[in-house]
């Protein structure tokens, strides 16, 4: 992994669309961010508080690990 | 290149800050003379430095007015607060740098041109760094 790169990447792009094609500003008024932060979360150029994750996930009525994936290496569960 | 409330705000501050202390600093440095270095701040310094002062208000005022006329004022986020704290660490580091030299100055010169001059510069660094560094940091993403 190179460094500066994103550890967390996320599916908020497809989500978006698969509900009803929701706009970036839609999906951060009901999340109580700017629609920058949206943007800059969705290009894996900032991650989120963990309240934030959870509140986006809410709003796709779907858990918090089908929206962020977690890319570092080393399991300690395998 | 689509900005936020906060990003517009920053740039007013920024560049009224360039503008006023430009302004400033122009107008001081012409009334200098040259063979001999100023030992105290004038009263007609004093003056200029009120006048840059209420001319950043002003600046900032209008600046201000015209962002809002045309985009809503969106509430800070997690994000606006992150990049807020960095940038105001980062002109932290600048103004404390500033108070150093501008105490070496104050005990290495005679009157108190240089010393205030100093550290007035040391604070537009500072606020600059902070502004600038705010800005940076939005357009990198955090």
């Amino acid at each position: 992994m190179r460094k500066g790169e994103a550890l967390i990447s996320n599916k908020i792009r497809a989500l978006r669309f698969q509900h009803d094609e929701m706009t970036q500003q839609m999906l951060a008024d009901r999340v109580g961010v700017t629609r920058q932060t949206v943007n800059a979360i969705e290009g894996n150029k900032y991650s989120p508080s963990l309240e934030v994750a959870f509140r986006i996930a809410r709003v796709f009525c779907v858990p918090l690990e089908q929206v962020f994936q977690y890319a570092g290496s080393g399991d300690p569960c395998a | 290149m689509n900005l936020s409330f906060q990003e517009k705000s920053l740039w007013v501050v920024f560049l009224g800050l360039i503008a006023a202390s430009g302004w400033y600093c122009y107008t001081v440095s012409e009334s200098i003379v040259p063979t001999e270095l100023a030992v105290d701040v004038m009263p007609d310094q004093v003056a200029l430095f009120i006048a840059a002062v209420v001319l950043l208000i002003i600046v900032q005022i209008v600046g201000h007015i015209a962002i809002a006329v045309g985009d809503r004022r969106s509430e800070m986020d997690e994000r606006d607060r992150l990049i807020g704290l960095k940038g105001t660490r980062n002109g932290a580091f600048v103004l404390a740098t500033g108070a150093f030299f501008a105490l070496s100055a104050a005990m290495m010169t005679k009157g108190n041109f240089v010393s205030s001059h100093v550290l007035l510069g040391f604070w537009v660094l500072a606020q600059l760094t902070e502004t600038g560094s705010q800005l940076f940091l939005y357009r990198r993403g955090r």
